[in-house]
């Protein structure tokens, strides 16, 4: 059994501009152990699927249809009680924001400890003990002096260190990562996605890493999931992604990957922004962006197909993809070419598959 | 584009794992439907219904085939007092073209079974802009490009016959070849 399953979930908001369909029909699962990523631009419903995860979404957001199984269990018909003790102990979550997971008046250790009394029942001595440990072990010197601080005398990489430890306190089965280091400068990043996978491995914790950078998956991610307004675009296997992408989406994002020396804002190789959730233009949702968008797109719009056996893509398809092209509906197919350099010898690593020119 | 983080819809409580409240004068309001004030609860319906205009425009009346439609829908309250329309459901206004609700033939969304209230301060005008694709949906996943000729825009409020309450208006415009 996986340990996560989402089947069908649907989370629309009910503004008064009208109807946002922030996640349509997603499905997919997480095993035990893995690290799972969610990649895609602002806006694509990452965030909403993991807080539709700790069931944080309230009114006028709707959680309208589908199943979150977790070990087998629906989290959607839990009682609240159920949900609150699940919270934070068997699922817990590290905020794109660290700020908006630490309560400034209380003394960080006093945060983490307050989880493991409330959910381990350990006495306050046991959990000031345990805290200062984590707080060591996620890289924060003096720890025991750094105890009784308060989060405002912490710099931002360290209040995500410490929301990182407060987040294993409880040893969950489960991490729901939110952009963990988009508020962070570039080496805070790199320790902290290297934090984050050595607990996870450590404590032997599903990861489900959520980014706007294909390059932060490719760190630490077994298998990704890109979104595109609401539903999934591409299923695979994190290597699998990078040399051969499957949808014209997924190369957009990966020619955005940021190359050393390389200025050029992030994600303004592709084309234009993401649609308006309240009214997705007709067709595949892709089309007014994509390159290879042909009449077919703005009339019918793709399913996810498993690439393997042609059909519809299952929550088990380990390779997936929504496109026409995946289901003979091109005229001209798809014809971009990947190319993989090593970026310290600048030559080819895996001299062209199939289909762009983007450089990898 | 509004954040998820940046709404009214997260729960929030002082559990370490759900988000605590961050620069909340920067938070749009909740959709706007909101509490009806206490005044507006001794409104009769009828009067509060007159209260409330609603008008779509377009910027041109014909348009060549192919090319979205931008329509433009107006709310207004003419009262120096709230009012509120209770609504069928959350769903708080529609609009359609030749009487197809979201120029789509199948249903698009099931809005929840309760209803709601569309709210407006003394004197509120509201404008939001939609675009029509020109297309119509024949099913979930296949659309139909519009053919040439007149079509009507319409607008109305979620109440149950939005034309006799005076919640309602259309505008008429034509796909014409180039
Ligand atoms: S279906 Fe068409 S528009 Fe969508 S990704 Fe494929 S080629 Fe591009």
């Amino acid at each position: 059994m996986a340990l996560l399953e989402i089947k069908d979930l649907t989370v629309r908001f009910y503004t008064q501009e009208g109807v946002v369909t922030a996640v349509d029909n997603l499905s997919y699962q997480i095993k035990r152990g893995e690290k799972f990523g969610v990649v895609g631009e602002s806006g694509a419903g990452k965030s909403v699927t993991a807080l539709s995860l700790m069931r944080l979404i309230d009114s006028p957001g709707r959680i309208e249809s589908g199943e979150i199984l977790f070990k087998g269990q629906n989290i959607l018909d839990m009682t609240e009680k159920e949900v609150r003790s699940l919270r934070g102990n068997e699922i817990s979550m590290i905020f794109q924001d660290a700020q908006t997971a630490l309560n400034p008046v209380y003394t960080v250790g006093e945060q983490i400890s307050e989880a493991m009394r409330h959910h381990l029942g350990y006495s306050n001595e046991e959990a000031r003990e345990r805290s200062i440990q984590l707080l060591d072990q996620v890289g924060i010197p003096e720890a025991e002096t750094r105890y009784s601080d308060y989060p405002h005398e912490f710099s931002g990489g360290m209040q995500q260190r410490a929301v990182i430890a407060m987040a294993l306190s409880c040893d969950p089965d489960l991490l729901l990562c939110d952009e963990p280091t988009t508020a962070l400068d570039v080496t805070i990043e790199t320790q902290i996605l290297d934090l984050i996978e050595e607990l996870a491995d450590e404590f032997d914790t599903a990861v489900q890493l959520i980014t706007h950078d294909l390059g932060v998956v490719a760190d630490i991610c077994d298998r990704v999931m890109v979104m595109y307004a609401g539903k999934p675009v591409e299923k695979a296997p994190v290597e699998e992604l990078y040399y051969d992408p499957k949808h014209p989406y997924t190369v957009g994002l990966m020619s955005s990957i940021p190359r050393v020396g390389d200025t050029r804002d992030r994600l303004q190789t592709i084309p234009g922004t993401m649609p308006d959730l309240v009214e997705l233009p007709p067709g595949c949702s892709f089309h007014p962006r994509c390159p290879f968008a042909e009449d077919a797109c703005t009339t019918t719009e793709p399913a996810l197909i498993d690439i393997e056996s042609s059909d519809e893509a299952t929550v088990d398809s380990s390779r997936a993809a929504a496109c026409l092209e995946y289901t003979d509906q091109l005229q001209n197919g798809l014809d971009y070419e990947v190319r993989v350099v090593d970026e310290n010898t600048g030559s080819e690593m895996n001299p062209t598959q199939t289909g762009g020119s983007q450089n990898v | 584009m509004r954040r998820i983080y940046e709404s009214d819809a997260l729960r929030r409580d002082d559990g370490p794992f759900s988000p605590t409240e961050v620069k909340r004068q920067k938070r749009p309001q909740r959709n706007g439907t909101g509490e009806p004030s206490f005044l507006s609860k001794f409104i009769p319906q009828a009067m509060a219904n007159k209260a409330v205009y609603v008008s779509v425009t377009t910027p041109r009346k014909t348009y060549p085939r192919g090319v979205p439609i931008p329509f433009s829908v107006h709310f207004k309250n003419s009262m120096p007092f709230s009012v509120s329309i209770p609504t069928k459901s959350p769903l708080l206004w529609t609009w359609n073209i030749d009487e197809i609700i979201e120029a789509s033939h199948v249903s698009v969304r099931d809005p929840p079974d309760e209803t709601d209230r569309f709210g407006f301060n003394r004197g509120e005008r509201k404008t939001f802009t939609r675009r029509w694709s020109q297309s119509f949906r024949l099913t979930d996943s296949t659309w139909e490009p519009a053919a040439t000729g007149r079509y009507t825009i319409g607008v109305g409020i979620n109440v149950d016959d939005p034309v006799s309450a005076g919640l309602y208006d259309e505008v008429t415009i034509e796909i014409v070849d180039e």
